[in-house]
């Protein structure tokens, strides 16, 4: 379902403000991916973010102890200039992150349903079992995931490019409130690749992640908040470190 | 470097972005001052609100490329890493929200002390001037819904639930609220 945009506008004045809960959020993210790349979707994000970034300029200001600067400077700067990565004590960041990544991720959900077409049509041509991986062509990879969970979940990805896009059908309902979050695991480490509410048990979304560098996906059941920690146990997940 | 006080904050963020300190150092003074206020007033508590402001531009120093001159201005861009940073604490912490609770009815008054004209040399006296009169002339129910949702970092629902509105009245308040907000200070900016 597609709502207009003064539906939309509505959500995203409250996501604004960080006032958005419950199933809204879901419902934000679903409408988001089917406006699309909205020129106007675009204008009203940007100009509520802009309206309430400019909130905190009615407060009086507060002495700030100057040496935290050095203290940030002594911090080496990120390089990479992707900011994808981030450790498991520094929650913070990746909230950020995971905001800037939901944002930036309706704008390419378009292009992605391009690609998650292919993966299902080489999901129904291959059939996989429930278990294990293909190869869907000389240079793409497809995996499913494997768990307690019913339904298919799979990934399909090209190893040495940014990204993937995973896909599922027949995936139980996460429960009233409830979304699934998608993590990558490298070592001890959980970096969440967004939230993804299902619709009549189907899933469709795109992750900016390094999956080299990734040694397992999985999935929990989270609050709609989408949490930067996991606070389940997996119910499905699925081993990269013979695929990469 | 004489030309920081005046340099555009994009300009400092280009900068930045070459690991450039003296533009660091510009940024912060700018708007750290802002962000502090910012973060006590949702997490009610100092320490805290010093650790928040340190998490953001820690976070702009590692990577300022994060900044997307199509979604905003920067000011707008280093509030949002504050503000989010602040909520998610508060969202986590069951107790600050019943702390938050005695004072959200206290709204923006108590800032507006008697060190106003101290307080200015920290920063954008013109900017508050003109958000705190555009929320003044907000309509009373929908100036108290933006402010506990954003200052008190309250969801929608808390609020449904705290005030007794229904949701959909705080929805529709919010955007009504956000709408002319929207307009007001683009109307100070031409």
């Amino acid at each position: 379902m597609t709502l207009d945009h003064s539906r939309i506008e509505e959500l995203m004045a409250i996501d604004a403000l960080g006032g958005l809960d419950g199933d809204d959020v879901a419902l934000l993210e679903r409408e988001r991916a089917a406006h699309g790349d909205c020129e106007e979707c675009r204008a009203l994000e940007s100009g509520f973010a802009e309206t309430a970034g400019r909130l905190g300029f009615a407060l009086t200001p507060a002495p700030v102890d100057d040496s935290m600067i050095d203290w940030i400077l002594a911090q080496p700067q990120d390089r990479r200039g992707d900011g994808a990565r981030v450790d498991l004590d520094r929650p913070h960041d990746q909230l950020a992150e995971r905001r800037a990544r939901r944002t930036r991720g309706w704008q390419v959900l378009i292009a992605a349903a391009a690609v998650v077409a292919l993966v299902i049509v080489a999901l129904v041509a291959l059939r996989p079992s429930r278990t294990g991986s293909t190869e869907a062509s000389s240079s793409q990879r497809v995996v499913t995931f494997t768990g307690d969970a019913e339904g298919t979940l799979a990934m399909a990805f090209t190893p040495g490019e940014p990204g993937a896009v995973i896909w599922g059908r027949d995936l139980p309902d996460p429960g009233p409130g409830n979304v699934y979050e998608i993590w990558m695991i490298e070592g001890d480490e959980a970096v969440s690749g967004g939230c993804v509410a299902p619709s009549d048990g189907a899933v469709a979304l795109r992750v900016e992640a390094d999956i080299d560098t990734t040694d397992t996906m999985a999935v929990t059941e989270e609050p709609a908040d989408c949490p930067s920690a996991p606070t389940s146990a997996p119910i499905l997940s699925a081993d990269l470190t013979a695929l990469v | 470097m004489a030309d920081l006080p005046e340099a555009p904050d994009r300009d400092l963020i280009d900068r930045l972005r070459h690991g450039d300190e003296e533009a660091f150092r510009g940024l912060f003074h700018r708007y750290a001052p802002t962000a502090k206020a910012l973060a006590q007033r949702v997490v009610r508590r100092s320490h805290l609100a010093e650790e928040i402001v340190q998490d953001a531009f820690m976070a702009v120093w590692k990577n300022p490329g994060a900044y997307d001159a199509d979604r905003g201005s920067v000011r707008s861009w280093l509030m949002g890493l504050v503000h989010h940073r602040a909520v998610d604490l508060v969202r986590r912490e069951e107790a600050h929200r019943r702390r938050s609770e005695a004072a959200i009815p206290e709204a923006l008054e108590e800032q507006a002390d008697h060190a106003d004209e101290i307080v200015d040399r920290l920063g954008a006296p013109e900017e508050r001037r003109a958000v705190r009169s555009a929320l003044d002339e907000l309509p009373a129910e929908q100036r108290e819904v933006l402010e506990m949702m954003y200052f008190a970092g309250l969801s929608q629902s808390q609020i449904a639930e705290k005030t007794g509105t229904p949701l959909g009245t705080v929805k529709s308040r919010t955007l009504l609220g956000m709408r002319r907000m929207r307009g007001a200070l683009a109307e100070v900016e031409r």
